[in-house]
């Protein structure tokens, strides 16, 4: 293979420029401009002046935000992993149900997060349609906006759950025939052929959309504003919050706010690579 | 057993839409009616309006542009990824993945400025916004099919007595088809769906369903018109979703 | 062929490239942009308008208005020769936003011709300098307002100088439903007590939601013992001296709202869904206009019935702005000209059409336009402007705005 790929090198490198100059430019601009909005070096009036202010002012706020956005996104990737993989495993395992599971999942795909989010809404609010359905419970628990965010959580995790899914049945579906027939054979039960080979086979699909759900959660906007509580503020909340804000100099602290998500993201991937490779080099 | 767990996971995947459809197509409903109290198209009605169709068209154009221009340029990453030496492919590869570490608000806060001062017309700003945060997902598609695509086929091909140009357009064409479909679809949903970057690139120059929706969904005793928008918003993707996967579906029956 | 630099080299000259045309893009910045033109008189204004499309953002959730603007107004500006074209946004804010980020970049032909807006958006574009100022004075139908109303001249406490040409007045108002509360109460403090005796029944629009910020600034009159203690300039000591029995009163009122006060909804829509479900009794608006056709539509019960406070609630007049670097000024002049006349004020009036209160002095009319406004039909919730500013005040000066927003978010959202 080598063989054929030295004298190409250079043909690759041109190959890989439409895709990487775009990224690039609008990546970089964005980040240093963002970076020099957040240290006041691009005011709407007034000269640039350096100013840390953004960053120091409020930073327990901006702090409890991290960990909130962080909360939100770890038990909305866990979430999403166990049912996608539940999922998975129910439509390889299940023939004719299965692919009914199999074709209804594919079809939230393209069901808009924004449009999730109101849908979850209208399902899990007071008075909402579970609530109604339950008779109007005096009990009903705060869903919607309530201190735990199992709304916005129940949101990412129903429209991610059915994304994992199709990454895991996308990437071991040739394969795991063949092996769990193989397993069967051998004596393995359903439980033990689920553990033994369709989990270790899925599993480096599962770290990839893990680490993709969770940077998606963290930096999606739309669920946390529709069904969060007023406070605390997951980080995309307060970041739009402070970017509308009638306040000239919140948005400096907007950029700051950006900033610290793009920077627990980027964290995450490299976290995620990581991990990867040390599971690919192992086995 | 089986036949709960598979009721179960119907029940999960089906339940948010029940009242989103069961609103679009209510007269009345308010709490504790379980079902709405009356019925009617009122919601669906009031979108036959040429605003709506011109939103329709723009999502259309912006879905369809944005996965136009992506699902190549992602091809193409994903090529030189797999072509390139370690180290420039290991680059490569991490700005490829670098947009999806980036929440989009926080993309569009920092361009804004600089496509402004650019004059770079609004349409064309959100396209290209939009086709930066689509390319991960395209290349991605393309990376995983190549990594099951084996060259040797092509050498086979080649062996049969097959130009390097036909071993390539049919071989991979076969092989990479259902890759670009997927890759496809990913991208123009990523135009179609979008709401924050368009309202704040485009300037309400753009006005697509999504933004429509916003400023519907902001209002009191507008659940119908926001319902029934919901699902013109997600009944063309299904469309095309199904147009996509039938003939496979069948074709891998037979 | 040429040697070339290896691919990595050249990624990585190419990235530095990237670097600095990001640094030239962006870094000068405060660039000033000046009016295009100055008009004489409106003749000029009206040949200058002639062909132009004129972009008004303005929030876009209120069916009404939007019909309004686009089957009463645009063709009444397109027989002027002026194409009006709605821009329809989830928050007003938005709209400054973009003309800010406009003048930031340097841009002197901004898509933004006119927007409605009061208040704080007012102010801060002021601050900014971001308006066209001292054009209002050319509009021939600003001879139907009256030059010495304060809602005119003052846009919370912000002097409007010709920057913006009013549009309507409108009434914070609170409703209720009558068939959960037989006995309503007559003030401010009235709803605080019954919100105390019932608990879980009342709510509030967490600020900086426009509504919830209204609600606690009147609480903050009512606390303060009427609006005519608190000064309506801001200052850090006045700030000291009234907001905290505000906060205080909010705070002892919190474990009686519903959901105990863990969270606020969102906005007034998320408040009035809560009183639409029967989950609360008492919602609150500043666009009182639209609750008739709210009740039509059965958006909001037929049991909702508006309440009056004895010492009177807040008003204020709302504007429309033109950006100081609009493309079509010309073109937003002769808009905002129509838009004040008699025939479209009465029209806008009618609470079939939109229901917004006019903002001029029907004094200064003639009979026959004054007949225009007398025959307006009757709202069956919603009583008519004399009676609604009864007693009213005015606004206080928009820097209270974020500073109480501010408090609240601390004291009250965050606060264990």
């Amino acid at each position: 293979m080598t063989r054929r790929r030295a004298p190409t090198t250079r043909r690759a490198a041109l190959l890989a420029l439409p895709a990487v100059v775009p990224i690039v430019l609008v990546v970089g601009v964005s980040l240093t401009a963002a970076a020099l909005q957040s240290f006041g070096l691009m005011p709407f009036i007034g000269p640039p002046q350096f100013s840390a202010d953004a960053w120091t002012r409020d930073a327990d706020e901006l702090v409890r935000s991290t960990l909130t956005s962080t909360y939100v996104a770890m038990v909305s990737t866990l979430l999403s992993l166990v049912v996608g993989f539940v999922l998975a495993t129910y439509v390889l395992a299940i023939p004719r149900m299965g692919r009914i599971v199999e074709a209804l999942s594919a079809a939230t795909i393209p069901i808009p997060h924004v449009i999730g989010a109101g849908a979850i809404g209208l399902l899990l609010s007071d008075s909402g349609f579970l609530e109604r359905l339950l008779g109007m419970p005096e009990a009903f628990p705060a869903l919607v906006s309530g201190p735990w965010f199992v709304a916005v959580i129940a949101e990412y995790a129903w429209k991610e759950s059915a994304f994992v899914a199709l990454v895991v049945l996308g990437s071991i579906s040739r394969s795991v025939g063949d092996l769990c027939d193989a397993a069967a054979t051998l004596g393995a039960s359903a439980g033990q052929r689920i553990v033994r080979v369709v989990l270790p086979l899925s599993a480096p699909s599962l770290a990839v959309s893990a680490a993709i759900v969770f940077v998606y959660t963290l930096g999606s906007y739309e669920a946390a504003w529709l069904l969060g509580p007023t406070s605390p503020e997951p980080l995309p909340v307060r970041a739009v919050r402070l970017f509308t804000s009638v306040d000239l100099a919140a948005r400096q602290q907007a950029m700051a706010t950006a900033l610290v998500s793009v920077a627990v993201s980027a964290a995450v991937i490299i976290i995620a690579i990581l991990v990867l490779r040390r599971h690919r080099s192992l086995s | 057993m089986r036949v709960i767990l598979g009721c179960l996971l119907v029940v999960w995947i089906v339940a948010p839409m029940v009242p989103v459809l069961l609103w679009s197509v209510a007269g009345q409903w308010r709490a504790p009616a379980v079902l709405p109290s009356s019925y009617s198209l009122q919601g669906f009605t009031a979108l036959a309006t040429p605003d709506t169709a011109r939103a329709a068209a723009s999502s259309l154009s912006l879905g369809l542009g944005v996965a136009v221009i992506a699902t190549p340029l992602g091809y193409l990453g994903a090529l030189a990824v797999r072509a390139l030496p370690p180290m420039p492919s290991r680059f490569v590869e991490f700005v490829l993945l670098a947009p999806l570490a980036i929440p989009p608000f926080a993309l569009v806060m920092g361009i804004n400025v600089a496509l402004l001062r650019l004059y770079v017309s609004p349409p064309l700003g959100v396209t290209l916004v939009l086709v930066v945060t689509a390319l991960p997902y395209t290349a991605f598609m393309f990376r995983s099919a190549l990594a099951g695509y084996d060259h040797r086929f092509e050498e086979v091909a080649r062996s049969l007595g097959a130009s390097p140009g036909q071993a390539a357009r049919h071989v991979r064409y076969h092989l990479l088809a259902g890759a670009a479909a997927r890759a496809f679809f990913l991208a123009f949903l990523v135009g179609w769906g979008d709401y924050i970057t368009t309202l704040l690139i485009g300037g309400g120059q753009l006005r697509t369903l999504p933004l429509l929706l916003g400023s519907a969904a902001s209002a009191t005793g507008n659940e119908q018109l926001t319902a029934a928008l919901s699902v013109a918003i997600i009944l063309p993707p299904l469309i095309l979703l199904a147009g996509l996967t039938l003939p496979a579906a069948r074709r891998k029956r037979q | 062929m040429s040697p070339s630099p290896t691919p990595h080299a050249r990624w990585r000259s190419r990235l530095s490239v990237a670097a600095i045309l990001a640094l030239g893009l962006t870094a000068c910045s405060g660039a000033s942009v000046e009016p295009a033109e100055n008009f004489g008189t409106f003749d000029e204004v009206l040949a200058a308008a002639q062909g132009q499309t004129v972009d008004l953002w303005m929030f876009g959730g209120d069916a009404k208005g939007n019909a309004y603007v686009d089957d009463i107004l645009a063709p009444a500006a397109q027989d002027q020769g002026v194409t009006l074209r709605r821009v329809p946004i989830a928050d007003t804010p938005d709209a400054l936003n973009r003309v800010l980020s406009e003048l930031q970049a340097g841009r002197g032909d901004g898509s933004v011709d006119l927007i409605w807006a009061n208040g704080s958006t007012f102010s801060t574009g002021k601050q900014a300098e971001a308006w066209q100022c001292g054009w209002t004075d050319l509009l021939p139908n600003m001879q139907y307002t009256d030059p010495d109303d304060p809602l005119l001249l003052n846009d919370f406490g912000t002097p409007v100088d010709g920057c913006e040409a009013p549009w309507h007045k409108a009434q914070f108002t609170f409703f209720y439903n009558s068939d959960a509360i037989t006995d309503p109460p007559t003030s401010l403090q009235g709803i605080l007590d019954w919100a105390q005796a019932n608990p879980g029944r009342f709510t509030y629009p967490g600020p900086p939601d426009f509504t919830g910020s209204v609600f606690l600034r009147e609480v903050m009159l009512s606390t303060a013992g009427g609006a005519d203690q608190v000064p309506l300039p801001y200052s850090q000591a006045a700030f000291d001296q009234y907001a905290p029995a505000a906060l205080r009163a909010l705070t002892e009122l919190e474990p009686s709202l519903w959901r105990e006060g863990a969270t606020y909804p969102r906005d007034e829509q998320a408040l009035n869904t809560l009183f639409a479900d029967g989950e609360v009794d008492v919602a609150m608006t500043y666009g009182p206009a639209t609750l008739t056709d709210l009740v039509a539509s059965g958006a909001l019960p037929p049991s909702t019935k508006v309440l009056t406070l004895e010492e009177g609630t807040v008003g204020n007049a709302s504007f429309l702005a033109l950006p100081v670097n609009a493309a079509d000024a010309a073109g937003a002049m002769v808009v905002a000209n129509i838009a004040l006349s008699p025939e479209q004020q009465a029209a806008k009036a009618d609470p079939g059409t939109w229901g917004q209160f006019t903002a001029l002095d029907t004094d200064l009319l003639t009979p026959t336009q004054q007949n225009l406004f007398e025959q307006l039909p009757e709202s069956p919730i919603v009583p008519d402007y004399e009676e609604l500013s009864r007693n009213a005040h005015g606004e206080l000066a928009s820097e209270w705005v974020p500073a109480l927003n501010e408090a609240w978010r601390q004291d009250i959202a965050t606060a264990p």
